[in-house]
């Protein structure tokens, strides 16, 4: 750790805290990583954010993500409906600006866009998005 | 999109691009402008098309440490749907797709401005895939909307 971090983070408070009273939480969660939600100001309602989330169970590899496939979820985005193509094993070749020949693309180089109706913040929404 | 020095291989990535992990956990998951997805009067070709798509190029990815930096993306992927018809269900896991398996290929240009590095691929035709499907999905509250 570099002086000047060490010194910034003595001002933020952050080894006393780590201490005291976060002495409890799992390592690497730090007082500046909050995930709190946005406390709203002017009473304004609480009705959760307007971006959709991921599929919750689709999380073999800690990741919210698959390689599509056949017989499983090929959507990226919970509560959807719409207009869905999923593909996958991109293979190709293409040049760069120094003129270098570079392969591109593996097994799980993937794609897909996902049109219609999701759910998020109590109302269902309308968009287009891509994994890429 | 993953690009590599000499053959296709993990120790041979010098670059992977992808949009960024959302903070809601959407993997790689991008806004697409209404212009950028067009289907066919038919609906059995797709082709969505996106410029200057805000990305990060990281190339130690999946390393936990694997840095990134700012990168620019351009691409074009076309999808034809055939006539051999798919349907994906799990109702325990509450979503079911109904489609038809497709071809699709793709061209992309990747820009990192930080390092001056442009890469563009091959034409689109000269690319290919392994899977690809097109259709209708429905999962989550949705999914009981859909008639098995």
């Amino acid at each position: 750790m570099t002086d000047p971090v060490r010194r910034r983070l003595m001002q933020l408070g952050v080894f006393s805290l780590a201490g005291s009273s976060l002495a409890g939480l799992p390592r690497g969660q730090s007082a500046s990583e909050s995930c709190s939600p946005v406390i709203p100001r002017n009473h304004a309602p609480s009705n959760g954010g307007p971006c959709p989330y991921p599929i919750p169970w689709l999380d073999k590899n800690g990741n919210h993500n698959q390689s599509p496939m056949p017989n499983v979820e090929l959507s990226n985005i919970y509560h959807f409906q719409g207009k869905l193509a999923r593909c996958n094993g991109f293979h190709g070749m293409g040049t760069d600006n120094r003129g270098n020949r570079l392969a591109w693309g593996t097994a799980t180089t993937d794609y897909s866009y996902m049109a219609g109706e999701y759910w998020a913040g109590r109302r269902s929404r309308q968009s287009i998005f891509a994994h890429t | 999109m993953t690009l590599f020095k000499g053959p296709a291989v993990p120790a041979n990535q010098i670059h992977d691009f992808h949009p960024p992990i959302s903070a809601e956990g959407l993997y790689w998951v991008t806004p697409v402008p209404s212009t950028g997805l067009t289907l066919s009067e038919n609906g059995k070709t797709a082709t969505l098309q996106m410029s200057n798509v805000s990305v990060i190029d990281q190339p130690k990815w999946p390393a936990m440490d694997a840095k990134t930096a700012p990168a620019m993306m351009d691409f074009k992927l076309v999808l034809k749907a055939t006539d051999e018809p798919v349907t994906y269900e799990d109702p325990a896991r509450q979503y079911r797709f109904d489609g038809f398996k497709a071809s699709a290929q793709l061209e992309a240009t990747f820009r990192v401005p930080s390092i001056d590095f442009i890469f563009k691929t091959d034409p689109l035709e000269t690319s290919t895939s392994d899977f690809a499907v097109m259709g209708f999905e429905a999962n989550g509250k949705y999914y009981g909307s859909v008639k098995s």
